[in-house]
């Protein structure tokens, strides 16, 4: 099934054309979204989040377009985690998740039984019972990491969209929001585009892979076609193996 | 690069040749050396005036160009200048304070007096500015801030003396006239010294450049190189603000300029900056002057460079993202956290009440302190229980708009003097002061108003077109307050006798307040605080930024939209009564926060009622402080809040 339908999308920054003529389709699952630096991945999901959008062509989701949607109707369909969460100064984690159900009961609406259920259920997912009380500013990056993507839950969408979710983590944490992200997607049924640098996160935690060099796509499919030298050639430029190992084969620049 | 200044000195020669000619025929001009007995009056205005003043353009745009230069190398922050960081305020102030209250310290020359002004403000902000890492923008606000708390105070003290002080007013505007080669010989003597001083800094400042850690570890005296780079800066434009007074912006533009047409280096931009100030201020001077020649207004040169460097500062605003690193702006600290908030804003509450009970009902009379009773309070309790609503609305109005700008713009700085809004609403009661022989208190306060709403929809064009940094959008307002000021600054300068009905109003009063007013202002309070505590979920979305308050389904542009109207409007209304400076809108807030009300509703109804609390306060002291005489209310606002403000800015972060 077709989650977003990108044509011919041109996207320019003052002085130059980051994207030009980009058309693709984004499929549901969990789609990594990788590529060189500069390569037009972040502004790419930043369109996708309807955070920016194209000079050019239209995006549509879920078969309408991004502008005919109305901001909370989108929000309740999909989160979207930025590449720097911001401080949150003063707010406990339970409160920051609430914001998630923001898009539901608006400024003004009292949050209710079925609200508190969903806070709780995410708050349970994600492992932070224990944290539910603390300042989300004295928590660890792995566990506020995890606090975000519970408020992305809380938010109740059907598509997650995440910026380079794992870039300021060790390796124990990335292995730990990546395996969140990937079970919660898997049990509740729903979508996640995820911007990721490395390719051996994005083999063992993802099913698509959508490659871009300089706002062109070079690479679409399953992801275990990146587990090929040729293309890794393509998508970064530097010569790699692939090393056979459990429980996926690694990458490895030579 | 070498063109343009060329053509620059050109069309300043040019300009001045015209001024000159119109003034005295060129078979007439006179040389500097002739005696002055032989010469006829024009050609003695020529030789020492007219020459000298093209001179002293010249070295005062080199002398504030090198010093911003300095200034911007040390804080690694593009924003700098004297103005800026508050140092030309201060040294104003010294010099206005010594005129009026010490006029011996003037014996020793203006120099020493403006040098200590001015080390006074630049050690104040520096003393914040360490605070907080020296992030540009946050230092760039403090400078500000106390630079306006500098002039306000020089305000109050024209005001108190109750002599309209031309001469001051003059100089405070920057007017460049001369009547001798003194100053031009002084100003040399500074820059020649100056030069020197700099050449022997440029290299530690190469190295600074690359930040304080790096430096170090390339074994650079770090702390002994921004010490003496900042002094030599600050004695640079203290001898400019005690030779001419204040000329804005030009050692924020001089860098600007020269990096703009290619310099590179701390090296580079060192050398060109001054040549750019001196060709700037000569082409603006000569400018007015060939202006005042061809039958046009005399204006002082200060509020031409004010008018010029209010754009220059919003221009250099988008370029500002790729040189701070983001982290620097942000707190260090986490904030305390009340377990039970609404008991503590039921504890300010009543605290409020009881103050603004016990100052309705005490105060000071013809037989010293006490209640007032009897025929006294039959005829005064109505007056006084009028003043007192009035400014306590002001108060909460003032208070509310600076904590939802606070919230919207996640910086702690965020004030509602800062945005620029009251220097609009300044410039709009101006507008109507000259515009009707003889306005109602209702048309100047629909003048200031529409003032203060213009400003704002420039604010708010800016805020939506460029995604509204936040940090930016305060910038920007203080761009529009200080071409507000500038404006201002050339009114007073005009010597009209309205001028003086604005530095009255200025200063702000609550006694002027008529009864339909207090209440129009009440409920105004009223609803605001209902109005905010109804959104104030958006509180908790907007510190976010706005990539999460989008994700979350926020309508970002007309909220931010909605909240800086309705901020500016409150602050408009506000400042009709209490002047246009009072940092109640900052104050409160802080007040709030470290009562530990981090929760967007408790934090709002706090800050709201400290806003009624301080005002109240304020509004005490103005009206006993020298009974029977009233005092201007936004001084004693100002008074009271600034210095408690500073130690808490002081004194909060350790990082």
């Amino acid at each position: 099934m077709t989650l977003f339908t990108l044509e011919n999308i041109c996207f320019d920054v003052p002085g130059r054309r980051l994207i030009d003529g980009l058309s693709l389709s984004v499929g549901t699952g969990i789609t990594a979204l990788v590529g060189r630096n500069g390569s037009a991945k972040s502004t790419l999901l930043k369109m996708l989040a309807a955070q920016t959008h194209p000079s050019v062509g239209t995006i549509q989701y879920a078969g309408k377009n991004l502008q005919d949607w109305k901001a909370r109707d989108f929000a309740r369909d999909l989160a979207f985690l930025p590449q720097v969460t911001p401080p949150t100064e003063g707010l406990l984690l339970r409160e920051l998740i609430a914001l998630g159900r923001y898009p539901w009961r608006g400024a003004l609406g009292r949050l209710g039984p079925e609200d508190h259920r969903l806070i709780d259920a995410a708050i349970a997912q994600c492992g932070l019972e224990d944290k539910r009380d603390q300042l989300v500013d004295t928590l660890s990056g792995g566990e506020r990491q995890r606090g975000w993507i519970a408020m992305m839950l809380a938010q109740g969408a059907r598509t997650l969209l995440l910026d380079e979710p794992i870039s300021a983590l060790d390796v124990a944490h990335q292995v730990e929001v990546l395996g969140l992200l990937r079970d919660t997607v898997r049990r509740r049924g729903i979508s996640a585009v995820v911007v990721l640098h490395d390719v051996n996160m994005a083999v063992r935690f993802c099913d698509h892979v959508i490659a871009l060099d300089t706002g062109r796509v070079t690479l679409q499919g399953e992801v275990r076609e990146l587990l090929d030298p040729a293309a890794l050639l393509r998508i970064y430029g530097v010569p790699m193996q692939v090393i056979d190992a459990e429980p996926t084969p690694v990458v490895h620049p030579l | 690069m070498i063109r343009l200044f060329f053509v620059a000195a050109l069309s300043s020669i040019a300009l001045w040749g015209l001024a000159a000619l119109s003034a005295l025929p060129l078979s007439q001009w006179a040389s500097p050396f002739a005696n002055p007995a032989t010469l006829l009056p024009e050609q003695i205005f020529f030789a020492f005036g007219l020459m000298p003043r093209a001179g002293i353009a010249l070295l005062i745009g080199g002398l504030l160009g090198l010093s911003g230069a300095l200034m911007q190398a040390v804080l690694r922050n593009p924003l700098a200048d004297p103005t800026t960081l508050g140092v030309a305020s201060g040294a104003q102030l010294a010099l206005v304070g010594a005129t009026l209250l010490w006029p011996e310290a003037l014996a020793l020359g203006r120099g020493p007096v403006a040098l200590f002004g001015g080390a006074v403000t630049a050690g104040l902000v520096m003393a914040l500015g360490a605070r907080r890492g020296f992030a540009p923008v946050t230092v760039t606000i403090c400078g500000m801030l106390v630079g306006m708390l500098a002039s306000a105070i020089s305000t109050a003290l024209t005001l108190g003396q109750g002599h309209y002080l031309l001469s001051l007013v003059i100089w405070n505007g920057g007017a460049l006239s001369q009547d001798s080669w003194h100053g031009v010989f002084r100003l040399m003597a500074t820059l020649v010294l100056g030069g020197v001083a700099a050449a022997l800094l440029a290299r530690p400042l190469v190295v600074l450049s690359l930040g304080g850690a790096t430096a170090k570890a390339l074994g650079a005296q770090v702390g002994l190189t921004r010490f003496a780079a900042l002094s030599l800066a600050v004695i640079l434009s203290g001898m400019v603000s005690a030779e001419v007074g204040l000329v804005g912006f030009v050692g924020l533009a001089a860098p600007a300029l020269v990096r703009r047409l290619g310099a590179r280096s701390v090296t580079q931009v060192l050398l060109w900056s001054p040549l750019a100030g001196a060709l700037l201020l000569s082409v603006s001077d000569s400018a007015l002057m060939a202006l005042a020649a061809l039958g046009g207004p005399e204006m002082p040169t200060g509020a031409l460079t004010g008018l010029i460097g209010g754009p220059v500062l919003i221009a250099l605003l988008p370029k500002l993202r790729n040189i701070v690193p983001p982290e620097t702006e942000r707190s260090d600290l986490i904030a305390p956290r009340a377990t039970h908030p609404w008991k503590r804003v039921a504890a300010i509450v009543c605290v409020t009440l009881i103050l603004t009970a016990l100052s309705l009902l005490g105060g000071r009379g013809p037989d010293g302190w006490g209640i007032i009773s009897g025929d006294i309070a039959a005829t005064f309790l109505p007056l006084r229980a009028t003043a007192i609503l009035a400014a306590a609305s002001a108060g909460a109005l003032l208070a509310l708009s600076g904590a939802v700008l606070q919230r919207l713009t996640a910086n702690p700085m965020a004030a509602p003097e800062v945005l620029g809004v009251t220097g609009g609403a300044a410039l709009g009661y101006a507008a109507t002061l000259f515009l009707f022989s003889v306005p109602s208190p209702f048309t100047l306060a629909f003048g200031s108003s529409t003032g203060a709403a213009v400003t704002l929809i420039i604010l708010s064009a800016y805020a939506m077109r460029s995604d509204m940094a936040p940090a930016r959008l305060l910038l920007a307002g203080l761009a529009v307050g200080a071409f507000a000021s500038a404006l201002l600054a050339a009114v007073m300068a005009s010597g009209d006798p309205r001028a003086w009905s604005l530095l009255g109003w200025l200063a702000g009063s609550a006694s002027r307040a008529s009864v339909s007013g207090a209440l129009a202002l009440s409920v105004m309070a009223v609803v605001g605080l209902g109005a905010s505590l109804l959104v104030s979920r958006w509180f908790d979305i907007l510190p976010l930024g706005a990539g999460v308050a989008r994700g979350v389904g926020l309508p970002l542009g007309r909220v931010r939209l909605g909240l800086v109207l309705g901020a500016g409007l409150a602050t408009g209304a506000a400042s009709v009564l209490v002047g246009p400076v009072s940092f109640i809108g900052l104050m409160a807030p802080h007040i709030a926060r470290s009562l530990g009300l981090v929760r967007p509703a408790s934090f709002l109804a706090a800050s709201w009622c400290l806003g009624v609390l301080l005002m109240t306060v304020a509004a005490f002291g103005a009206r006993t402080a020298s009974y029977p005489y009233d005092l201007p209310l936004g001084l004693f606002a100002t008074l009271i809040g600034a210095p408690w403000l500073f130690v808490a800015l002081l004194g909060r972060r350790h990082s």
